[in-house]
Order: C-alpha cells, then structure tokens, then sequence
C-alpha cells in the first residue's frame, strides 16, 4: 500500500539509473514495489512545499479570519442578510443523494 | 450507468489502453477499489465506482492515465466572445502549484501572476479563497448552531443535520459518501463547497452589484487543483442561480457553474492563448470585493485547512474573543489523523464546553477507522474534516504531475530508443 509519509527510499538508484538498468520489462516486474514508493516520494516533498506556500499565504494576510473578510461583510449586509437566512440557505446549500438508490 | 442523476457526467477519468504497462501501482493509490485488471494486464476503471479524485492519473509511473474533460478551447473561445463575462474562480492550492508549469519551484506563491495573466487572457476574478471565507460562515454558523443545541440544551431554529458535522467541500468525499456510507449523509454539512457556493453567489450578487450583467451571459470558471470538481459542477441541483431568476421572471436556465479548468488545464490555456506567466506584470486586482480573502480562505487547501479556518471563527462566535494563538499547530502536518480538543467559554451562558475534532486526509489510508465509528454512533468527535487527496487539495488530481522534472513519468520515453 502506498503510504503518504514514507520516508525511507526503497531503492538507492535514480530512476534514470533505474530504468537504464533494466529496461521497461525489469521496471515493469518491479513497479509494483518501486513506482508507488518512489513517486510517494516525490509527491510528499511536493505537498510540504505547496502546503508552506499556502501558509505563506496566511501569515502575510492582512485579515485572518473569515468574520472579518470586509467584501464578505459587504456581501451579507447589501444582499444575504446573514449566515442560515432563507436566502443564504437557498443559495448556499443543498442537499445529498444516496447513489445507492440511483437506478 | 448506475448512480448517477440525469445529465451528471458519467466518467471523467480513464486509462489509456494502449498505454498501460499493467504494473498495478494506480491501484495502491485508489479510494475506492474503482480500478480493474490484474498485474501484467492492461487495467481499466469502473466509472460507476470511481470517485473521479484522479489520484491514480498523477500517481501512475508511465503517464497512462488522464482526464477526458478538456473545455481549454471553450473557454478560450468563450473569452473571446465580446457579449460574455467570463469569471475565474480559482482555488487556494492553484496558487501555490501553477508556478511549476513554467520552471518554477513548488510551493511558490504566485497569486499576483496568476491574476495577471487571468486578467490577461479576459477574465474577471472571484476568488474562490473568498468563496472559503463564505464556506466558514455558512458551515461553521451551522455547527455552532448544532453546538448550541445538542451540547448547551437550547431550542433549534433551523431543521439540523447530526453531529459528528462533516465537512463538505470536497466532491470527491461527497461522492465517496453518496456511493459507500450513505447512512452518514445526515452528518454532512449543508454547505456547498466554495467552487459552487461562489457559482450561484456569482451569477446573483456578482452579476447585479458587482459586474452589472446579466447572469445569463455569464460564465463562471472554476480553476482548481481538482478532476471531481468536472463532475461536481454536472450535479444537476447545482442551479440555485438560474433558480433565483426563475423566481423573479426570468425564463433563462443556466448551471452555477459552465466548467472547471484544473491547473494543468489553465497552464495550458495560457499556453495556447500565448500568455508567458513569467513576463505576466502582477495584479492584485484590490478595487473588487470578491477577490479579497482572509488568511483562513487561503488554508483551506492544505490537510486540516477547513478545520483550522472554522476554529478561529467558532472560537470567536462563542467565546466573543479571537482564538489566541492563530496557528493551530495540532490539524497542521501529514499524519494520517489529527485530533484536537478545545475548550470553549460560552459567552451567552457562562457554560464550559470540549470540542473534539479530527481531520481526515487520504481517504485510501486513513478514513475506515473514523468512519467505522460514527456509523456504529461511538464517534467521540462534534466536527470532522475530510479531504479524499493525502495532503489535501495541494496534492489533488488536477495538479501539475511533474514539477521540477523528476517524476518519471514521461521521462522514460526520452531514454528508450523505441517509444
Ligand atoms: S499505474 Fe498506469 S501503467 Fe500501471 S496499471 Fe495503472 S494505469 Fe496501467
Ligand atoms: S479517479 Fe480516484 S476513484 Fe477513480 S479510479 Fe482513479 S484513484 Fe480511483
Ligand atoms: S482533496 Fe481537494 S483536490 Fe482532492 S478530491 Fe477533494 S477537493 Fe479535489
């Protein structure tokens, strides 16, 4: 199973070395156990990379909570009323579907 | 096709026969057990069983696996229409991703250059980290609304939904609910997700207060990280905006949402429409209300985001004082579950009362054992955060594959003489 947070590489070569090594035949016999390690790999460094941008994001924010989101603010007092009004519930939500149900 | 509702999109994600190698990887990263073949055979997925997160499509080792849903023309053609208002609405994790089409590092922040270009190519921008904003008080009202009724005894206004409240704004768990746990659906919240939320708010206040057209010539565009917001947007109760016209005598039927661009999608776009994003000047575009947004909208696309945003306004609501440490360390990092209890003072009552939440990212690996609980109803939790994607909406299945060229995938071909 393909674990996010796997840290130790299951196999030391690149994948160039890799795939110069034993071809697509080789590759494809051991994908199963080296694909899904390796590229976990490379997708975990890029969720923290992505995911520090987005804090980023956050800290340099001149406003940091939602309440306080001034064209939000507008939003509710020129045309919503409020968070659960009619209309906000009219606009805003909605409801689910068992798919179980669903011919 | 079983499970779907007249006019939803069927399929959306699809493996490529002629190239799969059969290697079975695709399946070690899929919620859903949506995928058929056995290892050294060619594979195919069960659109009836998939959840269109296209977790497999970015994973695959041989690039064999892509999203059949390309409306970069459309929308091209579209901006070009002179009758038209075309809207971007884009996701918080776009901005931190886009960059690596073109050589920059992940995780660069590149909201300025994103606007540019967006504006660039033709479109107006509501920013779907404003739509997050508007997620928090909507769902966050209702939790606190659920709160005050099962935990301090008040009288409900409102029908409520149950508690353990889940969160919604991910399709891809939405559909995974629909389709394998449909007994839970009274847990989940009402709320739309920002994308769709910003849709029908777009096409009601934006048309009318902000833009001054019509809302039949408009065209919302949702740009995100994500392939089941393709199939989100098909979801045929998604029209509350054409409804609300209906209402005051307008005949036009329209969507909330017309399409979604994933950030490969848009990068394209930019492509094709000769847009280079390096050279773009940076916009900010401050004079519009919709594109502002609070520190909270923009988190929304890390694991623990949502849970982390609606923590700092019901901590506001209830106690009347802002929660003092902003960063709520205890829903951030890529455990597989995050648990957090805090303690609240009402201030209406003087009552004292533990909220316990825990955050969900990777439906594959980490959801069975929460879930398990609340349909056995021994869930100790009052608000849980799901996002199908480890990492969250950063890692979704609309993301760039292959950022800083080391994947693989499509790197061997550039080894192998034959291909
Ligand atoms: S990961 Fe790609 S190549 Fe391997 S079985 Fe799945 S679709 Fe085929
Ligand atoms: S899109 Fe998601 S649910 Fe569908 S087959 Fe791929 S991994 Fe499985
Ligand atoms: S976590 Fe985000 S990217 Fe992944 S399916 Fe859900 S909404 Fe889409």
């Amino acid at each position: 199973m393909a674990h996010y947070d796997y840290v130790e590489k299951a196999v030391t070569v690149s994948r160039r070395e890799f795939l110069g090594m034993v071809g697509v035949a080789g590759a494809i016999l051991w994908t199963g156990a080296y694909a899904a390690t390796d590229l976990v790999q490379d997708r975990n460094k890029y969720i923290k990379m992505r995911a520090q941008g987005i804090y980023k994001d956050d800290v340099k924010a001149k406003v940091r909570q939602s309440h306080h989101n001034p064209g939000l603010q507008d939003m509710y007092k020129q045309f919503a009323g409020q968070p659960l009004s009619p209309l906000a519930e009219e606009l805003f939500h909605t409801r689910y579907i068992d798919r179980t149900k669903l011919g | 096709m079983k499970g779907f509702q007249t006019n939803e999109r069927t399929s959306i994600i699809e493996i490529n026969r002629k190239k799969c190698k059969g290697c079975d990887s695709c399946k070690s990263f899929c919620p859903s057990a949506a995928i058929q073949g056995k290892y050294g055979a060619i594979h195919s997925i069960n659109s009836e069983q998939c959840i269109f997160c296209g977790q497999c499509l970015i994973n695959c080792p041989f690039g064999s696996i892509s999203d059949t849903v390309d409306t970069v023309d459309t929308v091209i053609h579209q901006l070009g229409n002179q009758e038209l208002t075309v809207v971007a609405t884009i996701a918080p994790s776009v901005r931190v991703a886009i960059g690596e089409e073109f050589g920059l590092e992940p995780g660069t922040l590149a909201t300025g250059k994103l606007y540019g270009a967006l504006k660039q190519a033709g479109f107006k921008i509501f920013d779907a980290n404003f739509a997050a904003d508007h997620t928090i008080m909507e769902e966050g009202s209702e939790l606190i609304a659920k709160i005050r009724h099962y935990l301090l005894g008040e009288p409900a206004e409102h029908e409520l939904g149950l508690l353990p409240q889940f969160t919604s704004c991910c399709p891809g768990w939405v559909r995974y609910v629909e389709l394998y746990a449909p007994q839970i659906l009274p847990n989940l919240s009402s709320a739309k997700s920002p994308l769709m939320m910003a849709g029908a708010l777009a096409k009601t206040y934006g048309a009318t207060q902000i833009w001054q057209v019509k809302p039949e010539n408009m065209v919302v565009v949702g740009i995100m990280p994500c392939t089941s917001k393709k199939f989100e947007v098909s979801r045929p109760e998604f029209s509350s905006a054409a409804h609300y016209w209906q209402q005051r005598g307008s005949a036009a039927h329209y969507p909330d949402v017309d399409t979604v661009l994933t950030t490969r999608d848009l990068a394209r776009l930019f492509e094709k429409m000769n847009i280079d994003f390096n050279r773009v000047e940076a916009s900010t575009d401050a004079d519009n209300p919709l594109a502002q947004y609070s520190g909270a909208g923009t988190i929304f696309g890390n694991t623990g985001g949502v849970m982390e945003a609606a923590l700092r306004t019901a901590y506001y609501v209830i106690t009347g004082q802002e929660l003092p440490l902003l960063e709520y360390k205890p829903v951030r990092g890529l455990q597989g579950l995050k648990e957090a209890d805090i303690t609240l003072k009402d201030a209406k009552t003087g009552q004292v009362i533990t909220l316990k939440v825990a955050v969900v990212h990777g439906i594959k690996d980490n959801l069975k054992p929460v879930l398990d609980q609340v349909i056995a109803g021994r869930s100790p939790y009052h608000f849980i955060e799901v996002m199908n994607c480890p990492g969250g909406c950063v890692n979704g299945g609309g993301q760039p594959i292959n950022p800083m060229g080391t994947s693989w995938t499509g790197n061997w071909k550039a080894l192998l003489p034959w291909t």
